[in-house]
């Protein structure tokens, strides 16, 4: 439907359409403006940043900003963990939620039913912060690269979402599979992942996402500077240049502030998740089953 | 019943299905043939799906043996069973493309790459598939999927072939053409097949042997002719043939002439049967084929009376829908390209060879002939 007959619709019809639109635009403009803003904040003056005079686009125009973020090795070193955490945690994710969802999803599972309770269960009590800390610490996962891994790795909705998914395949295909010979790893990774395309990409985006914000919990567990990720070096440097009364002395001449440094930091940031999210959304495809089955 | 052969290639024994408490398969005793076609018939839910599927191994057997060539194979995996089966849904993989999905189980068995190209380009031969190899499952039309799922399941040389209801999903003149289509495959392979579908055409125009079964047991097997023939019950008469055989409810009385059956103050003559003798007054069904009955008079036949209702044209042939007392009554009749003389029928002829007689109480067959196997 790429192009509506307006005139086909009665003037209430047209009337929702058009509050439809209003709507739709204010909230674009509600969610994309915090990017435009910390775009042109990065590129901003110090000063104007902290008279706060920026509102659309730079002010003063400079990269003095990026040039503090960029030289610092700790940002890139924290920009690689995240990179790490991302991918290792990412892969860690699938490799446990897709056979997970795939055994839950198998009628012929053994207690079926009280498994996929023990799943959901985890989605509405959690033990809490304490107890979960008290946890890592005492599987020696504090500081630890595998800790966060592992820790974060499986998420009772992507699996729950997944199940359901694979539950909505006819049985047929995991059918004439095994006539052909498939063994269930082979029914799993040969036709029901294929099959799953759009939702594994969905899952796979929702981790990524979680990966790359990930900050709460990698600030309590990580101590040791050098494997923390972006967000947490975020944090780090934000208290770091507040703190420094030095730099604070300078301020009014500095090139660049907090504000226009923590704005560069978030910039360099974002830039990765918008580069995946084309390739990912290529995945979304729906009607992957069609013409396999006739209904 | 001759659910017995020579050499079977799969025999079933007292199978049974049990779902709880509840038995949908009651025991089920057949032998196939070495490249037998043997079809399943029988209204919705009476077990047909179920038995094939304990054949292809994707049920469990909860009671009796299952033999594949003399290897009990109650336990045996499915891809270890050598059957192949064609899914009423197709089932093809939508990632694959036809070749894709033709060679899948081969790759699974890791067959040698040139030796899957091979059999593959055989097999899109075969099936008229060669110009869409590298199209995907949504880019084909219903019977070019339907040739692919069967392509898949040939590909393999499997010892037997299970379909069920695969041309379900196809419009009528698609139906007539692929059952033709397995017809002449069937001649060509000589594969073992069991095929399972309500449609009794399909069952009469691809069997060699037909099961009718109702409630998880067989009614009777026989070839089509014998069915069609020789109804073993009331249940058989009625389910092949269409349209079906014409039952009246009747009573026995004999006199010197023979034995006649009585029904609202009109009467059949019955052919000779052994049950009939001295059978006077006992409830009886009368069963006459549509087809069997004629509109003028003629040597050794019944004259009844009935009420004309409706005139269903076939072209040649019409159906004549009348009815005798409160029982429906169809007649086939020619039309020699006019109906008129059709219209103001009010007496039918019924030949006495042909009448059917099944007892009031059992619905057995009178005189059945139980056929050689
Ligand atoms: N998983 C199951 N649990 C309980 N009952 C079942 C199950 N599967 C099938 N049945 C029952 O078994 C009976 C036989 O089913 P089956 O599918 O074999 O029938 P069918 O002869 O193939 O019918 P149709 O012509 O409608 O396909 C039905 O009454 C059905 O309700
Ligand atoms: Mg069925």
């Amino acid at each position: 439907m790429s192009k509506m007959n307006m005139n086909l619709y009665s003037r209430g019809d047209k009337t929702f359409v058009m509050v439809n639109m209003v709507l739709i635009g204010l909230f674009t403009i509600a969610a994309l403006y915090p990017f435009i803003y910390v775009a042109a904040l990065s590129f901003s003056s110090g000063f104007a940043a902290t008279a706060g005079t920026v509102v659309l686009t730079p002010v003063d125009a400079t990269i003095a900003a990026y040039e503090r973020v960029l030289t610092a090795p700790e940002f890139w070193h924290s920009y690689m963990n995240t990179m790490f955490y991302t991918i290792a945690g990412t892969l860690m994710s699938l490799l446990i939620v897709i056979p997970g969802a795939y055994a839950l999803s198998r009628p012929q599972l053994v207690g079926r039913r009280f498994w996929n309770l023990m799943v959901a269960f985890t989605m509405w009590f959690h033990a809490g912060m304490i107890p979960f800390w008290l946890n890592m610490r005492d599987l020696g996962l504090l500081d630890s690269y595998f800790g966060i891994i592992i820790g974060f790795a499986v998420n009772a909705f992507n699996i729950i979402l997944l199940r359901n998914f694979f539950e909505s395949i006819p049985s047929s295909f995991a059918e004439a599979a095994r006539m052909d010979g498939a063994n269930e790893f082979q029914i799993l990774w040969k036709v029901f992942v294929p099959l799953s395309k759009p939702a594994i990409a969905t899952i796979t985006l929702f981790c990524i996402v979680a990966r790359w914000n990930g900050f709460f919990w990698a600030m309590i567990l990580l101590t040791d500077d050098s494997k923390i990720p972006l967000q947490v070096y975020l944090r780090h440097t934000i208290a770091e240049l507040s703190d420094d009364e030095e730099f604070a002395a300078t301020l009014l001449s500095a090139a660049y502030s907090v504000e226009t440094v923590t704005a560069a930091i978030i910039v360099c940031s974002i830039i990765p998740v918008l580069l995946v999210y084309p390739w990912v959304q290529k995945y979304f495809n729906k009607g992957i089953l069609l013409g396999g089955v006739k209904e | 019943m001759n659910n017995s052969v020579q050499q079977p290639n799969v025999a079933l024994k007292s199978i049974v299905k049990r779902y709880g408490d509840v038995e949908v398969v009651r025991g089920i005793d057949l032998e196939i043939a070495d490249k037998e076609f043997v079809v399943l018939v029988g209204p919705s839910g009476c077990g047909k799906s179920t038995t094939l599927r304990m054949i292809a191994g994707l049920e469990e057997i909860s009671d009796g043996e299952l033999y594949i060539e003399d290897r009990k194979v109650n336990l045996v995996a499915p891809k270890d069973r050598d059957v192949a089966m064609v899914f009423q849904n197709y089932a093809l993989y939508p990632h694959l493309n036809v070749a894709g999905n033709i060679a899948f189980g081969l790759n699974i068995r890791k067959v040698p790459k040139d030796e899957i190209n091979r059999l593959v380009t055989e097999v899109a031969e075969i099936l008229g598939l060669t110009p869409y190899l590298e199209r995907r499952p949504a880019d084909l039309s219903g019977g070019q999927r339907q040739r692919v799922a069967m392509g898949r399941a040939i590909v393999r040389h499997p010892k037997v072939f299970l379909f069920d209801e695969p041309l379900s999903n196809l419009d009528a003149k698609l139906r007539t053409q692929m059952r033709a289509e397995i017809k002449r495959l069937h001649k060509r392979l000589g594969v073992t097949s069991v095929y399972v579908t309500h449609d009794q055409v399909e069952a009469m125009t691809l069997a060699d042997r037909i099961v009718v079964m109702a409630d998880g047991r067989i009614e009777q097997v026989g070839t089509p002719m014998e069915l069609f023939n020789n109804p073993v019950n009331t249940f058989v008469a009625s389910f092949m043939g269409s349209p079906p055989m014409n039952q009246l409810d009747a009573v026995v009385e004999s006199n010197a002439e023979g034995s006649f059956a009585m029904f609202g103050g009109q009467k059949i003559a019955l052919p000779e049967l052994e049950e009939l003798q001295g059978a006077d007054g006992r409830k009886v069904v009368v069963g006459v084929r549509p087809e069997h009955v004629f509109i003028e008079p003629t040597e050794d036949s019944s004259p009844i009376k009935v009420e004309l209702d409706l005139i269903e044209t076939l072209g040649s042939e019409a159906l004549l829908h009348t009815h005798v007392g409160d029982t429906p009554f169809v007649v086939k009749a020619e039309t020699h390209g006019d109906i008129d003389h059709l219209s103001s029928i009010d007496t039918i002829y019924i030949p006495t060879r042909r009448v059917k007689v099944f007892d009031g109480e059992t619905q057995m067959a009178y005189g059945f002939v139980k056929a050689e196997g």
